[in-house]
């Protein structure tokens, strides 16, 4: 049985090298910048948080309902889906994570792909 | 549910606990409505509550169920208390100068046992009907008076108030705000950008910068619609002998040719604050911030300054929102 990559990346503190690159590149990225341009930069900082720490397959409480309920009201497309696993992408290379890793994480995020994306 | 004062009330969905309370009749002060200004400050004594609404409270006041009322949005019963921890402090206005056109420096008595640090803010209220307002504190706690800066608003009920108010009394609740110098990084580049009276935390922070020798880049930018409104110049000006680091920066939106450019040690420009900022920092991830004043700009400062490579934990805010009308 392996390992999470969490753990083989370095637990939280990959996380948290990994959640300033990817919380300023979904900001600026003008495809979805909206849905994270919250006054509250610090609640939005703990959600992207939580959101890599389980891509990395790692400690996290999000659940599949609370996941649809939380996205429903936005009514995301698949090109705002696939705009996120760019900027996660970007953001784990940006880190010289190697690129199995990479595909491990893109897969778990993909695990939810139908929980977030409308219809 | 809440229970409040032996009452009980049911929330609608959404709905603060301000608002729940203040629909029900109960009196609760409030001014700004968005969790800046903390005056709807209740305690909770039993029921948990939602993070956001203790974000920016101290430690051992979260501890003890202090909470913004209105940023609440409670997803479990809760019963609540008013607040009697933020002690009331009486003061006296010894004088009020002008600063600008439309801005005075109001001076008070320091209550005595009233601990702050420069730049952190209070609230005022005047005794005989409780009107209050926020106000930050640009002096340094060892002068015998607190200095306030006071914009003067056109039917503006307590500058207008304030302006005439030598020798009368007021109370202060306080301190609050973690707009202050940070102590033990002397080498550490500052960025302070302020517009209005949001330059009296940022001169807080000068003060105390300039008291503990600070060693690192310092520059202060001030926003005003013209020249009149650059207040403190000369003061400011001064601050350079002890602290050779500091540049200071003007962003004007109107000004004739002779206003612009070099005059002294400040630099004018007929630039939005953001951009006279972002300009001369595109890269901000050693710096620390501070940022005052209008809300919906302080909000667009800080999310740019993030995106320069700020620490969220380095930037320090201070959102001047009006009073909401009710």
């Amino acid at each position: 049985m392996s390992t999470s990559i969490y753990e083989r990346l370095g637990g939280e503190a990959a996380v948290d090298a990994a959640v300033d690159i990817f919380y300023r590149k979904v900001l600026a990225d003008e495809r979805i910048s909206s849905f994270f341009d919250d006054v509250d930069m610090d609640r939005q900082r703990g959600k992207q948080k939580a959101f890599l720490t389980f891509a990395f397959g790692g400690p996290n409480a999000y659940a599949g309902k609370d996941m649809r309920a939380a996205h429903a009201r936005m009514h995301l497309t698949e090109q705002h889906f696939d705009a996120v696993m760019e900027n996660l992408g970007a953001t784990l290379t940006e880190l010289g994570v190697p690129a199995d890793l990479i595909g491990e994480a893109a897969a778990i995020a993909l695990s939810v792909k139908g929980d977030i994306v409308s219809r | 549910m809440l229970r409040f004062e032996g009452k009980d009330y049911p929330v609608e969905d959404g709905e603060s606990v301000l608002d729940c309370l203040l629909r029900h009749g109960e009196q609760v002060s409030s001014l700004c409505r968005s969790g800046a200004c903390q005056s709807c400050l209740l305690k909770a004594s039993a029921g948990a509550l939602p993070a956001v609404a203790q974000l920016g409270l101290k430690d051992a006041w979260k501890q003890q169920g202090f909470f913004l009322a209105c940023v609440c949005r409670p997803r479990e019963d809760l019963l609540l208390e008013r607040c009697t921890a933020a002690a009331s402090h009486s003061s006296q206005v010894q004088r009020v100068m002008a600063l600008a056109p439309n801005v005075v420096s109001v001076r008070l008595a320091r209550p005595a046992g009233f601990d702050f640090r420069a730049g952190q803010f209070v609230q005022l209220s005047r005794p005989s009907d409780g009107l209050m307002r926020a106000y930050s504190i640009a002096s340094l706690p060892s002068e015998d008076e607190l200095e306030l800066h006071v914009a003067l608003l056109s039917n503006g009920k307590m500058s207008g108030w304030l302006r005439e108010a030598v020798g009368q009394n007021v109370s202060l609740r306080g301190p609050f705000g973690e707009c202050f110098y940070q102590e033990g990084e002397p080498d550490r580049p500052l960025v302070l950008a302020g517009t209005g009276t949001g330059l009296a935390p940022l001169v807080g922070v000068l003060r105390t910068a300039a008291q503990h020798g600070h060693r690192g880049e310092i520059s202060l930018f001030h926003g005003s619609p013209q020249l009149s409104g650059i207040y403190l110049r000369s003061e400011l000006e001064a601050l350079t002998e002890s602290l050779p680091s500091l540049r200071l920066f003007g962003s004007l939106l109107s000004g004739s040719e002779s206003e612009l450019g070099a005059q002294g040690r400040w630099q004018f420009e007929l630039a939005p604050l953001e951009q006279v900022v972002f300009s001369r920092h595109p890269k901000l991830d050693a710096h620390r911030l501070f940022v005052c004043g209008q809300p919906t700009l302080v909000q667009l400062l800080r999310k740019r300054a993030y995106l320069a490579g700020a620490s969220l934990s380095r930037i320090h805010c201070d959102a001047f929102a009006a009073p909401h009308s009710a």
